[in-house]
C-alpha cells in the first residue's frame, strides 16, 4: 500500500489485474441488479444504501483518516438538500427560486461545504471526544433552527415535491434511473476518497490522525489540514444529501434530526471506520433491517417499532466486540481460517 | 533535487540573513508559578554544532519545545536566521530551515517507512495540500528514497513503523529531521536507548552531516556529546550555567562537581 | 476571583457591568418609556425568572455530566436517558405512594444503581478508550430510549407537585405600579422557586465537598492525574462508581424535577443531553461552578430569546456556544488543555 511499491516491481501488472476477482464480481452484480431485481429493491434498498453510504463516507473520510469523529454530517448533506429545494424547484413556490440545475446544483454542494467548513473551523478548535460533543450540539442547533426558521426552512413541514430535473428525457426518480445515478454517485465517491487516501493531502491527514505535534515539526499546518478534510467530506456528504432530498421528493428539519444524525454514525462504526468500504456495508446492514426488521419482529409477536432497540443493541455488539467494524470482524475470521490452512509454518499470513 | 543542489539552495538562503542561524535572548518559559527555563540567552551561529548538558529537569527539552514553537515562551525572543518568530506557529518555523527530533519518538504508527519520510519531505515543499496521487518519477519519492538509504532503512521501506525496532524508529526519527534543506537541526537526545554500536554510527551519522547544516544536540552520553559538538552549553535548574569548548567544559571543576560527578559516579 | 480580576480588568468590568444592569432591570421601577421599548416589566421578569429556573435544571442534569467527565473522561452521551428514566420513575413513585418527596431518594437510588452497572459492567471494560466508552453511551442510548419507549409509551407525563408547593408566593420585586399608586409585586410559581432552592443547594454542597473534604481531593486529584491516585494505593475504581452513582443519581433526580414543571415524553432525553452538552461546552467541561455559569447564561438566553425574538432563540444559543469556542476553546472556567 506504500507510494514507493509499483516502482519496485521489474515488470508491472496493468491497473486492472491488480484488482482482485472478488471486485469483479461486486461490479458485475451492481451494474446487471436493474435485470433481476425488483423496483422496491432498487429504489429503496440499494438507492437509500448508496445515499447513507456516501454520508457515512464523508464521516469516514474525516473519523478514519482524520481522526475527527464529526456528528455534522447528516446536517451538511441536509443543508445541500435544502438549498437544492430553495434555489431550485419545490412545491413550495414562494420561497424557491426556481433557477436552472446547472447552477443550483453547484451552488447547494458550495453552500453546504461552506457550512460544513465553519463547523469544521470551530471543532478542529478541540479534539478528540470534545469533537463529537461540538458536533452533535451543533447539529441539534441545526435541527431546531430549521423548524423554527420558516422564512428560509420554511419550518416543521419544510419543502415537498423536490425532484432531480428531467435530463436528457429521463425521469431519474424512476427506479431504475434513480438506481443508476446513486451507483455512479456512489462509485465516484469512493473511488475519489480511496485516490486522495494516498495523494499528499489524504496522506498528510493520516499523519495528523497519528502524530498532529510531529506534523506540526515537519513544516505542515494542522488546522488548515483539519478544515480541508472538512470541505472534502462535507462534498461528499452533500451530495448524499441532494439525492436523500431527491429519493424522498422532500426535505424537512426530521432529516437531519438528532435519530438521523446518530445513524450516520452508527452506518459507518458498524461497517468499518478503517476503509472506505466500511461505510457502504454499514449503510447495507441498516437498510436491510430498517426495512425488514418490522416484519421479523411481528413475526415474533413484538411491535414493528422495536427495530431501533435491534439496531441499538446490533451497535452495542459491534462496538464492545469488533472496534474496527462488520469489516474487522470478517478480516479476523479470514485470517483465522487462513492460520488454521498453515499450520506447518504458524506464519501470520 | 539532488544534495549539492539544496546545499547551494540553503547557502544562497544563509547568505542572505545574518550570521546567526538562531538567537534566543531572555527567554523563560513558566507553568504556573514553576520557571522551567529561566532567562536563556543563547546565540548559535550557521552551521556550529552545540551540545546542551544538564541533568533531568534542567530544562533543556523545554529550551526544545521553545524554539520549534510547540510551547510559546512566557517572555523573551527567539530569531531564526535573524528573523523574529516568537509568535510563529510551529510549522512556519520548520519552514525557515528548523528541524527536530523528539527524546520519545514521534512518529506515524499507521503509516508505513516510506510515507513517514515522504511526508516529510512534503511538509517542507509545496503541494502539500494536492489531491493528486505523486507520479512514479515524483523528485520528492526519490529524496525520500536517499534519505531512508541514508539511515539504513532501506530493507523496511514499506514496514508499518508500528512494526519497527525502537533503534530503528529512532533512525527514522533522524531521517524526519533531514528532510527538505535543513539549516539548523535539534536532537532530543537521539542517542537514548540504544546499543554501543548504534551510538557509533550515529556519531558516523551526525559527523557526516554537510557543513552547513548546524545542530544543537541534547546528550547524557558525554562521549557522544563531546564528539559531535565544537562548544558546549551546560544547563542547571533551568537557567544557562557555563559555555565553553567541549575541553573547557570536561575540565571545568564546577561543572564536574555538579554534573559529571553524580552523572558517572 | 482575585486573580481573575488582576488578569482581566476590561473582563471583569464588561462582566460587573452586565450583571448590574440585569440587577437594575429587576429591581427598578420601569418609566413609560421602558415599557414602551421592551414591553411589560412583569414579562421581563417571567422571562428572567424562567430562565434562572431553566438554568437550575439544567445545572442539575449538566453537573452530573461534567463530574462524570471531569473525572472519567467519559462523555455519557447516555446522560439524557438517566434523566429521562428518572424522571419517568418519579412519575411512577409519586402516583403510587402520593408522595412527591419520597420520589427524590427513590428514583436517586434506583438511577445511582442503574449508574454503578453501567460503570461496572461496561466503562470499566473499555477503560481510558475515550472513543469507544463514547460510542457505548450513544448505543446505550439508542437502547434506553427504545426501552423507555416501550414501557411509558409516546403519550406526555406531567408529574404533580404537592398542595404546599403549588400556586403562587409573592417575592418581595416590584413588578409594577398600578395608577392608584397601589404597588404590585411579582408572584411566582412556588414550585419553581422551591427547584431554585434546591439546585443552589446542591450546586453548593458539591462544591464544598469537591473543595474541603478527602472525599473531593480525592476526586480532583483523579481529574488531575490518575496514574498518580492509582499509584497511591487508592482504591480508584470505589472513587469512579461513587462518582458515576452520584453523577447518574442526579440525573434521574433531574428527571423528576423537569418532570414537575415542564413535561415527560421521549425526546426528552436528547434535548436535556444536548442542554448538558451546551452548557458544558460554554462552562468549561469537568468544572462544577463553569457548570453552573454555563447553565444559567443557556436558561437566560432561552427564555430571553423566546420571549423577545422566538423564532431565533436556538440561534442565541448556538452563537454563545460558538462563540466561547472560538474565543476560548476549553469554556468560560475550563482548564487549558
Amino acid at each position: 500500500m506504500s507510494i514507493a511499491e509499483p516502482r519496485k516491481a521489474a515488470v508491472q501488472p496493468m491497473w486492472f489485474e491488480k484488482i482482485p476477482a472478488g471486485w469483479w464480481a461486486l461490479v458485475l452484480i451492481l451494474l446487471t441488479m436493474p435485470a433481476w431485481a425488483n423496483d422496491f429493491v432498487l429504489f429503496q434498498v440499494m438507492g437509500w444504501t448508496f445515499i447513507l453510504g456516501m454520508i457515512a463516507l464523508s464521516l469516514m473520510f474525516l473519523a478514519g483518516y482524520g481522526g475527527m469523529v464529526s456528528l455534522i454530517q447528516m446536517s451538511v448533506a441536509a443543508m445541500a438538500g435544502y438549498m437544492v429545494a430553495i434555489f431550485g424547484n419545490s412545491g413550495m413556490g414562494e420561497i424557491s427560486m426556481g433557477l436552472p440545475w446547472w447552477l443550483y446544483l453547484p451552488i447547494a454542494v458550495a453552500i453546504a461545504a461552506l457550512f460544513g467548513t465553519l463547523v469544521g473551523a470551530l471543532a478542529v478548535r478541540t479534539e478528540g471526544i470534545y469533537t463529537i460533543m461540538i458536533t452533535l450540539a451543533i447539529a441539534a442547533a441545526f435541527f431546531y433552527f430549521t423548524r423554527q426558521n420558516y422564512t428560509i426552512f420554511n419550518g416543521y413541514s419544510g419543502f415537498n415535491l423536490v425532484v432531480p430535473p428531467p435530463l436528457f428525457g429521463v425521469d431519474w426518480r424512476a427506479p431504475m434511473p434513480f438506481y443508476y445515478l446513486t451507483l455512479g454517485c456512489a462509485a465516484i465517491c469512493y473511488l475519489v476518497v480511496v485516490y486522495v487516501s494516498r495523494s499528499p493531502f489524504g496522506l498528510s491527514l493520516q499523519g495528523v490522525r497519528d502524530n498532529p505535534r510531529r506534523m506540526a515539526a515537519l513544516g505542515f499546518n494542522v488546522t488548515a489540514h483539519r478544515v480541508a478534510a472538512y470541505t472534502f467530506a462535507s462534498v461528499i456528504a452533500a451530495i448524499g444529501g441532494i439525492l436523500l432530498a431527491w429519493q424522498n421528493a422532500q426535505i424537512a428539519p426530521g432529516t437531519a434530526g438528532i435519530p438521523a444524525v446518530i445513524d450516520i454514525l452508527v452506518i459507518a462504526v458498524v461497517g468499518g471506520i478503517t476503509r472506505p468500504i466500511g461505510p457502504f456495508i454499514g449503510a447495507l446492514i441498516y437498510v436491510l433491517l430498517r426495512t425488514f426488521s418490522p416484519d421479523v419482529l411481528l413475526a415474533f409477536g413484538l411491535s414493528g417499532e422495536r427495530f431501533k432497540l435491534l439496531i441499538g443493541l446490533g451497535f452495542l455488539a459491534i462496538v464492545f466486540f469488533s472496534p474496527d467494524g462488520v469489516l474487522g470482524l470478517w478480516e479476523r475470521w479470514r485470517n483465522r481460517r487462513a492460520r488454521g490452512q498453515d499450520p506447518l509454518t504458524g506464519e501470520d499470513p | 533535487m539532488s544534495l549539492t543542489e539544496q546545499t547551494g539552495a540553503a547557502e544562497r538562503l544563509g547568505s542572505v540573513s545574518s550570521g546567526n542561524a538562531l538567537e534566543l535572548r531572555g527567554v523563560t518559559k513558566m507553568f504556573g508559578a514553576l520557571a522551567a527555563i529561566r532567562d536563556i540567552t543563547l546565540t548559535v551561529g550557521s552551521g556550529e554544532r552545540r551540545a546542551v548538558l544538564g541533568s533531568n529537569g534542567a530544562g533543556k527539552t523545554t529550551l526544545f519545545n521553545c524554539v520549534t514553537g510547540d510551547f510559546l515562551p512566557t517572555s523573551g525572543t527567539i530569531r531564526l536566521f535573524g528573523e523574529d518568530v516568537t509568535r510563529f506557529p510551529a510549522h512556519e518555523r520548520i519552514r525557515r530551515g528548523l528541524r527536530r527530533t523528539y527524546q520519545i519518538s514521534l512518529l506515524f504508527n499507521g503509516l508505513t517507512v516510506a510515507d513517514n519520510v515522504y511526508l516529510a519531505c512534503r511538509g517542507v515543499s509545496r503541494g502539500r495540500f494536492s489531491f493528486l496521487r505523486p507520479r512514479e518519477n515524483d523528485t520528492l519519492l526519490g529524496r525520500a528514497d536517499e534519505l531512508i538509504e541514508a539511515v539504513h532503512l532501506a530493507p523496511w521501506c514499506d514496514t508499518s513503523v508500528a512494526n519497527l525496532s525502537y533503534g530503528q524508529q529512532r533512525q527514522l526519527e533522524i531521517a524526519l529531521a533531514l528532510a527538505g534543506a535543513p539549516r539548523i537541526i535539534l536532537f532530543d537526545e537521539p542517542a537514548a536507548g540504544l546499543s554501543p554500536t548504534e551510538r557509533a554510527e550515529l556519531v558516523s551519522i551526525l559527523n557526516g552531516l554537510p557543513g552547513h547544516i548546524g545542530y544543537i544536540i541534547i546528550e547524557h552520553d558525554m562521549d557522544v556529546a563531546l564528539r559531535v559538538a565544537e562548544s558546549v552549553t551546560m544547563m542547571h535548574n533551568g537557567m544557562i550555567f557555563k559555555e565553553g569548548t567541549p575541553e573547557e567544559i570536561e575540565n571545568d571543576q564546577e561543572v564536574q562537581e555538579l554534573y559529571l560527578g553524580d552523572g558517572h559516579g | 476571583m482575585q486573580g481573575f480580576l488582576q488578569r482581566h480588568p476590561i473582563w471583569s468590568i464588561i462582566i460587573a457591568l452586565v450583571a448590574a444592569v440585569f440587577l437594575w432591570l429587576i429591581f427598578a421601577t420601569w418609566s413609560e418609556e421602558m415599557v414602551e421599548v421592551m414591553g411589560r416589566k412583569r414579562v421581563f421578569l417571567n422571562a428572567i425568572f424562567g430562565g434562572i429556573t431553566l438554568g437550575a435544571l439544567y445545572f442539575l442534569v449538566a453537573s452530573g455530566f461534567t463530574l462524570i467527565f471531569g473525572l472519567m473522561r467519559n462523555v455519557n452521551l447516555a446522560h439524557g436517558s438517566l434523566y429521562l428514566l428518572g424522571g419517568y420513575l418519579g412519575f411512577e413513585v409519586s402516583e403510587l405512594t402520593g408522595s412527591w418527596l419520597l420520589a427524590f431518594p427513590v428514583v436517586f437510588i434506583i438511577v445511582a444503581i442503574v449508574g454503578i452497572i453501567l460503570q461496572n459492567q461496561v466503562f470499566r471494560r473499555m477503560e481510558g478508550e475515550e472513543l469507544r466508552q463514547t460510542m457505548v453511551t450513544i448505543g446505550l442510548s439508542v437502547v434506553i430510549a427504545d426501552l423507555l419507549l416501550w414501557t411509558w409509551g409516546g403519550q406526555s407525563y406531567t408529574i404533580y407537585s404537592p398542595d404546599w408547593l403549588s400556586g403562587p408566593m409573592t417575592l418581595p420585586i416590584v413588578s409594577s405600579i398600578r395608577d392608584s399608586g397601589e404597588v404590585v409585586y411579582l408572584r411566582y410559581p412556588a414550585v419553581r422557586m422551591a427547584i431554585l432552592f434546591a439546585a443552589i443547594v446542591i450546586g453548593i454542597a458539591m462544591w464544598l465537598v469537591l473543595n474541603k473534604t478527602k472525599l473531593g481531593m480525592l476526586v480532583r486529584a483523579g481529574v488531575d492525574d490518575r496514574e498518580m491516585l492509582a499509584a497511591s494505593g487508592v482504591r480508584i475504581q470505589y472513587v469512579f462508581l461513587a462518582v458515576f452513582a452520584f453523577g447518574a443519581g442526579l440525573a434521574g433526580m433531574a428527571g423528576i424535577v423537569g418532570g414537575t414543571f415542564q413535561s415527560l415524553s421521549p425526546g426528552e432525553d436528547t434535548r436535556f443531553l444536548l442542554a448538558s452538552l451546551v452548557v458544558v461546552i460554554v462552562g468549561g467541561m469537568g468544572s462544577i461552578p463553569g457548570a453552573a455559569i454555563g447553565a444559567l447564561i443557556i436558561g437566560l438566553s432561552e427564555q430571553l430569546g423566546l420571549v423577545y425574538a422566538p423564532t431565533y432563540s436556538v440561534v442565541f444559543t448556538f452563537l454563545i456556544m460558538a462563540a466561547v469556542l472560538a474565543f476560548r476553546p476549553q469554556g468560560l472556567l475550563g482548564e487549558t488543555r
